[in-house]
């Protein structure tokens, strides 16, 4: 008698058990369905065409702290389209979009200008500005891009070891890089000052969050950050270019972009 | 007699016989937390980083499955358990408490390796997750706390 629920409410336990099960798998297939909605279609309000607000972002964008200079670029740096990528090296999700910025940058090649910045978000990630400024110290030996994506790659294994100036080292030497003047390079001024100057340009920018992606001054949100994505715009801006811009009337220059 | 009669029966009476229905009621509140983790762990959503919000450093962890299951999964079940056997309490069942109180030492076991991992091996901290370690806490002080003041 002790063990068994009174008769009088032996079904009740149950109902209510079975009712929160059943409310659990039906809530949690809701919000798995809502969430998996497709993200909403480029929008074009960032071109520059004649509105006011799309001119405005590009100036801000112009007259920010410049970062480090020369940036890091890819394709050809005289390309009337921009694309400038601020990231963390040690947000995931900067890891998860890496694969995707390779492939637009690759597919574009010199028709574009790919600059990668530094914003280590310092306040959250312990180890972001150590791995930006070892990526600047490959830099210096001409392998920043190669320690760009290494460290995107292997984000997970520095992340978790206790000494990631180690994990660093390890993958200067598998590049075959000077070890000991990456070591030194890694302790000293210039490296750090150029993530220092990235850092102050994504703060002047007003920079929220990493990975976040400019063309041509305009900030792509997140939702955009995919190879359509970036493509639509991209390919928007290019035609922009070839037409040349029909708001300054005949008076543009002709853009060096073709030759290198 | 009806059942909560029974029940302060069996538990001493007084707020005593509150507590299983306080259990069920936070029991349901890690539930509904779990089964959220669980359901973004396969839409997979990335969330940009940022310094107010911080980011999914924790969710897309290697721990965040074990054996290919999403760790939030198991905290479902766990909570679900935790649920159903308060419940059972609650209608009368005293046997119920008594595994009621096992599922929240072996819940509060886990909670204290997930804390670990988030503070010592991930080095972040996700905010449901936290969530979870304090509903499962507060499930365990409940027992101990009936144990406690029916000892008396």
């Amino acid at each position: 008698m002790q063990n068994q629920p009174k008769n009088n409410s032996g079904g009740t336990p149950l109902l209510i058990i079975g009712a929160v099960f059943l409310i659990a798998i039906i809530g949690g297939w809701w919000l798995y369905s809502s969430s998996k909605t497709p993200p909403k279609p480029a929008t074009n309000t960032g071109n520059s065409n004649n509105g006011t607000n799309a001119p405005t972002q590009k100036d801000i964008w112009e007259r920010a702290s410049l970062g480090a200079q020369p940036p890091h670029v890819l394709g050809s740096p005289n390309s009337a389209v921009t694309v400038e990528e601020f990231a963390d090296f040690q947000c995931p999700t900067c890891a998860s979009v890496q694969p995707l910025m390779k492939q637009i940058t690759s597919a574009y090649g010199g028709r574009i200008k790919f600059i990668f910045r530094n914003y280590p978000l310092i306040q959250v990630h312990d180890k972001a500005y150590d791995a930006a400024v070892a990526a600047e110290a490959a830099g210096m030996q001409g392998k920043f891009w190669d320690m760009q994506n290494l460290l995107f790659t292997n984000q997970r294994t520095w992340v978790a070891s206790a000494n990631h100036r180690q994990q660093f080292a390890d993958y200067a030497e598998q590049l075959g890089l000077n070890v000991e003047k990456f070591q030194t390079d890694m302790l000293g001024i210039p490296a750090k000052s150029r993530v220092d100057a990235d850092l102050q340009r994504a703060r002047s920018l007003q920079v929220r969050s990493t990975p976040t992606v400019y063309i041509n001054g305009v900030e792509i949100p997140f939702s955009q950050v995919t190879v359509e994505g970036l493509s639509q715009y991209i390919d928007s801006e290019l035609q922009k270019a070839n037409a040349g811009k029909p708001a300054q009337g005949g008076a543009t220059e002709p853009k060096a972009g073709e030759s290198k | 007699m009806s059942a909560s009669e029974e029940l302060i029966e069996k538990t001493g009476g007084g707020f005593l016989s509150k507590l299983p229905i306080l259990a069920a009621a936070v029991a349901l509140i890690g539930l509904a937390d779990s089964v959220y983790l669980t359901v973004k762990h396969f839409t997979g959503e990335k969330v940009p980083c940022s310094i107010v919000s911080g980011c999914e450093q924790v969710l897309t962890s290697e721990y965040a499955e074990i054996f290919g299951i999403p760790t939030a999964a198991f905290g479902a079940l766990a909570y679900f358990a935790a649920f159903s056997l308060a419940v059972m309490t609650l209608y009368g069942d005293r046997r119920m408490w008594t595994l009621f109180g096992v599922q929240t030492v072996i819940m509060l076991l886990f909670t204290i390796w997930l804390f670990y991992l988030q503070a010592f091996v991930i080095g972040a901290f996700c905010q449901f997750c936290l969530l979870s370690a304090v509903t499962t806490l507060v499930l365990f002080l409940i027992f101990i706390g009936s144990k406690f003041f029916s000892g008396r």
